[in-house]
């Protein structure tokens, strides 16, 4: 085992059958505490190393941002499971495996003769995590899909992000992918770590869309649809009944505005010099400010138009109101709060050279996780895990080459 | 012991409160650990206050969006103002195996339960602690809301249309998320103790946790100092197009639509009967299509946007294109994927009254989650106390009558 081994999940061995985002980001999360994870690419590879970002935009398989950051700490073989000597020799890692996750339309998984029961006739004591937009069962199950067609199904865009009147939006990066990675990682990892008391392997099905309907959107807004028959939409504006509750432009970009308690509103009002407008009863308590929003942000903003977002931040903290600055990625990356907790890793790529990395998603002092090797290249570690793992002779190995197994 | 759910056997003392926290130990509990919440009507936890309430009238055991959100979660009341209810919370914790908490740095050590007190009592015990921005570090006491947090880790700044400024996104997406994400950590540390007989004290900052979702702009800024912004609803890496949801007929109805294959940009074209425009070059690869793609979308949604949208997400599906309506909150209860796979449910509240709340988000196959409703304030102090603890009845009338147990 390498220095990752110590993790955690030591112990815990994952089949990553993954593409993208979601089933590589879940897989990665295991591997980040101590799983051996063994990523598992057809011979054209992971999507993922054509998405991109490329440095200087010039495409090349191995210099993929997005492979790179979700397959840190696996080993990586090819295996093409659509010929018959490949998917034997899949079945053989899924034999040593405890975790298999994927996240291919189970049209695509039937295909392969890798459905869950074929799965579980092969080693029944697997857990199979199936990441998908839609899940395993349901009308939509057949449905082709992505992220964004997950994300938009779940009522969270509709409700919660854009102008009224104007297209919803999602968040700008893969939302429905991650949270059902994260979802899987919890679901199936407790799966695993149960198998004693639960019997045995299972399927972990998870829907990213039907996650976030449920968790997110459902959590705040089934009860009252079903109960009363009416719901709420999205607005435009961070809380439309409490104000100020939003994002405003100040000097040199964006602050999230924060001032609903009484004790918020008046940190904010001697941050602002105690202007004489915010005395007038119009702006007495954060619903009468709802009521008169316009005018209060369009004052508001005429002071944060003068002061950068870190000086509105930092003064408006100090006195006790929660305003942030919205950072860029730069700046988000730039925080010497996260250097300060070590968040960021360096980690050296043989064909990106040295790359700085997000480091673990959580702390964990008896146990430290985290990236600390690289993603493979494609197939780097087939001699090593077929022929050492899976103690296949050399010349099986040609064999299977020559079948284009490998 | 076969077919338990998975962690049966787990108790949980979840000191965590409003939204994050209780989610954690919701999923632990679908998972078939036993959680119990901490609370108390001393101070009632503000989600126990949020309107809507069942059948209209208001009370702290009736508010829809808190059973929702916090179904799964036991409850035991103690004030934990005063010090016998705090040793009443310690003696629970030498008999649990997680704690779980998301308070600001110091609440716990100023309750005096801090790590080493509870280690104290269960030497391998697992604290789960998830403050906004980790336990140390110069921001670990900014004050953000959860809606908010998210401006810290770049997230908020990609969100919103193109070439406009950042939108706000309407609700705290990240407290599911975390709750979720919380509970595949704790699910890590428990493997550990079970490697090791090691417990340990989880730092999860929920900005870092949240952060990894800004993986893909990430390694584009630090590949190619390039800084994303807003683009409305296009792909997050910018390689595929159509992207992006198109307008439906109707009051805001509209359609998701993603191609990223050539395949499916052939069946896009055939569902569209073959139109003239699709065929000019401008459209005629993937790279042609992402550097055209506001001709294209505005092409696109003239065409949609007299259609049904769940018709015309039917056709195009025929077609094999990733084509889904995109729901509001009020199509949710009825939609028929989310019928079929149960992800909202009515349930009789032991008050007597019905009430809808999600399900199990995920899907196991061998051990499906057992669902309850929202904790009423104390449910389980008989069984906390008097069973537990052994607590004798006349102890356990004095503490009720003396309001520790409150």
């Amino acid at each position: 085992m390498t220095a990752a081994g110590a993790g955690a999940l030591a112990g815990i061995k994952v089949v990553d059958f993954g593409q993208m985002v979601s089933a590589p980001f879940c897989a990665k999360l295991m591997g980040d505490y101590g799983a051996d994870v063994i990523k598992v690419e057809p011979p054209a590879g992971d999507a993922a190393r054509r998405a991109g970002p490329f440095p200087g935009d010039v495409a090349h398989p191995e210099k993929s941002g997005l492979y790179f950051i979700n397959n840190t700490n696996k080993r990586g073989v090819t295996c093409d499971v659509s010929v018959r000597e490949g998917r034997e020799l899949f079945a053989r890692l899924l034999r040593w495996a405890d975790i298999l996750i994927e996240n291919h339309l189970p049209r695509q998984m039937r295909a392969w003769n890798l459905t869950f029961d074929e799965v579980q006739a092969i080693n029944p004591d697997l857990v199979m995590i199936s990441i998908t937009p839609f899940g395993q069962t349901g009308p939509y199950s057949g449905w082709n899909g992505y992220d964004l067609n997950a994300f938009h199904l779940t009522g969270a865009s509709s409700r919660y992000c854009g102008r009224p009147g104007e297209m919803p939006l999602e968040h700008g990066t893969f939302s429905a992918d991650y949270y059902g990675a994260v979802a899987g990682a919890a679901w199936g990892m407790a799966a695993a770590f149960g198998r004693g008391v639960a019997g045995g392997g299972q399927q972990v099905d998870v829907s990213c869309a039907e996650a976030i309907a449920a968790s997110f959107v459902g959590g705040q807004n089934i009860g009252l649809v079903a109960q009363e028959g009416r719901f709420d939409k999205r607005t435009g504006v961070g809380m439309p009944l409490g104000a100020p509750a939003t994002i405003v432009p100040c000097k040199d970009g964006h602050v999230w505005m924060l001032a609903l308690e009484r004790g918020q509103w008046e940190g904010l009002c001697k941050v602002m010099g105690d202007p004489e407008w915010a005395r007038l009863e119009m702006f007495n308590d954060m619903y009468v400010r709802a009521q008169n929003a316009d005018i209060m942000y369009s004052f508001i903003e005429e002071w944060t138009m003068q002061h950068s977002k870190m000086e509105i931040m930092e003064k408006c903290q100090a006195a006790g109101c929660p305003i942030t600055a919205v950072f860029t990625i730069a700046e988000a990356a730039a925080q010497p709060h996260l250097a300060a907790r070590d968040y960021f890793v360096d980690i050296d790529h043989p064909d990106l050279g040295r790359v700085r990395n997000l480091g673990a998603p959580f702390k964990m002092p008896a146990s430290p996780g985290g990236p600390v090797r690289p993603a493979p290249r494609l197939g780097q570690h087939n001699d090593e895990v077929y022929g050492g793992l899976l103690s296949l002779q050399s010349a099986e190995i040609a064999s299977l080459r020559a079948a284009a197994a490998i | 012991m076969g077919n338990s759910r998975p962690l049966s056997g787990i108790r949980v003392i979840n000191l965590g409160w409003v939204w994050a926290g209780p989610v954690a130990g919701q999923t632990l509990s679908f998972l078939g650990a036993e959680v119990l919440k901490i609370e108390s009507r001393q101070r009632l936890d503000m989600l126990r206050t949020l309107p809507p309430f069942a059948e209209g009238i208001p009370g702290p055991d009736r508010s829809l969006s808190n059973h929702a959100c916090w179904a799964g979660n036991g409850s035991v009341s103690l004030n934990l103002k005063e010090k016998e209810a705090r040793d009443l919370t310690l003696e629970l914790i030498a008999h649990a195996d997680v704690v779980i908490e998301n308070f600001g740095p110091g609440v716990m050590e100023r309750l005096d339960l801090g790590y080493d007190r509870l280690c104290a009592v269960k030497p391998d015990i697992i604290l789960f602690s998830m403050p906004a921005a980790g336990l140390t570090g110069p921001l670990s006491h900014v004050r953000t809301y959860g809606l908010s947090l998210t401006s810290l880790t770049g997230l908020d700044s990609v969100v919103g249309y193109k070439g406009g400024g950042p939108i706000p996104f309407e609700n705290a997406f990240v407290d599911p998320l975390a709750g979720i994400f919380g509970a595949f950590a704790v699910v890590t540390a428990l493997h550990h103790r079970r490697n090791t007989g090691q417990g340990q004290h989880v730092d999860f900052s929920q900005q870092e946790a949240v952060m990894q979702m800004m993986g893909p702009a990430y390694m584009d800024y630090v590949l190619n100092g390039r800084v994303g912004g807003p683009k409305s609803n296009e792909h997050p890496l910018g390689i595929a197009a159509p992207h992006s949801v198109f307008p439906c007929r109707g009051e805001d109805r509209w359609i998701s639509i993603a191609v990223q294959t050539e395949v499916e940009w052939a069946g896009l074209v055939r569902a569209m009967g073959d139109p003239e425009w699709a065929r000019s070059e401008e459209f005629a690869t993937a790279r042609a299509r992402v550097a055209h793609i506001d001709a294209l979308h505005a092409q696109l949604a003239a065409w949609t946007a007299q259609q049904d949208d769940r018709e015309l997400a039917t056709l195009l599906q025929r077609h094999g294109v990733a084509a889904a309506p995109v729901l509001n909150v009020g199509d949710l209860l009825h939609d028929p994927h989310f019928a079929a796979r149960k992800t909202f449910l009515e349930v009789v509240h032991p008050l007597g009254f019905k009430e809808t709340i999600y399900g199990a988000y995920v899907k196991l196959s061998r051990t499906p989650s057992e669902v309850r409703t929202g904790p009423m304030i104390g449910q389980d102090n008989e069984r906390a106390f008097r069973g537990i603890l052994g607590m004798s009845e006349e102890r356990y009338r004095d503490l009720i009558a003396r309001k520790i147990i409150y």
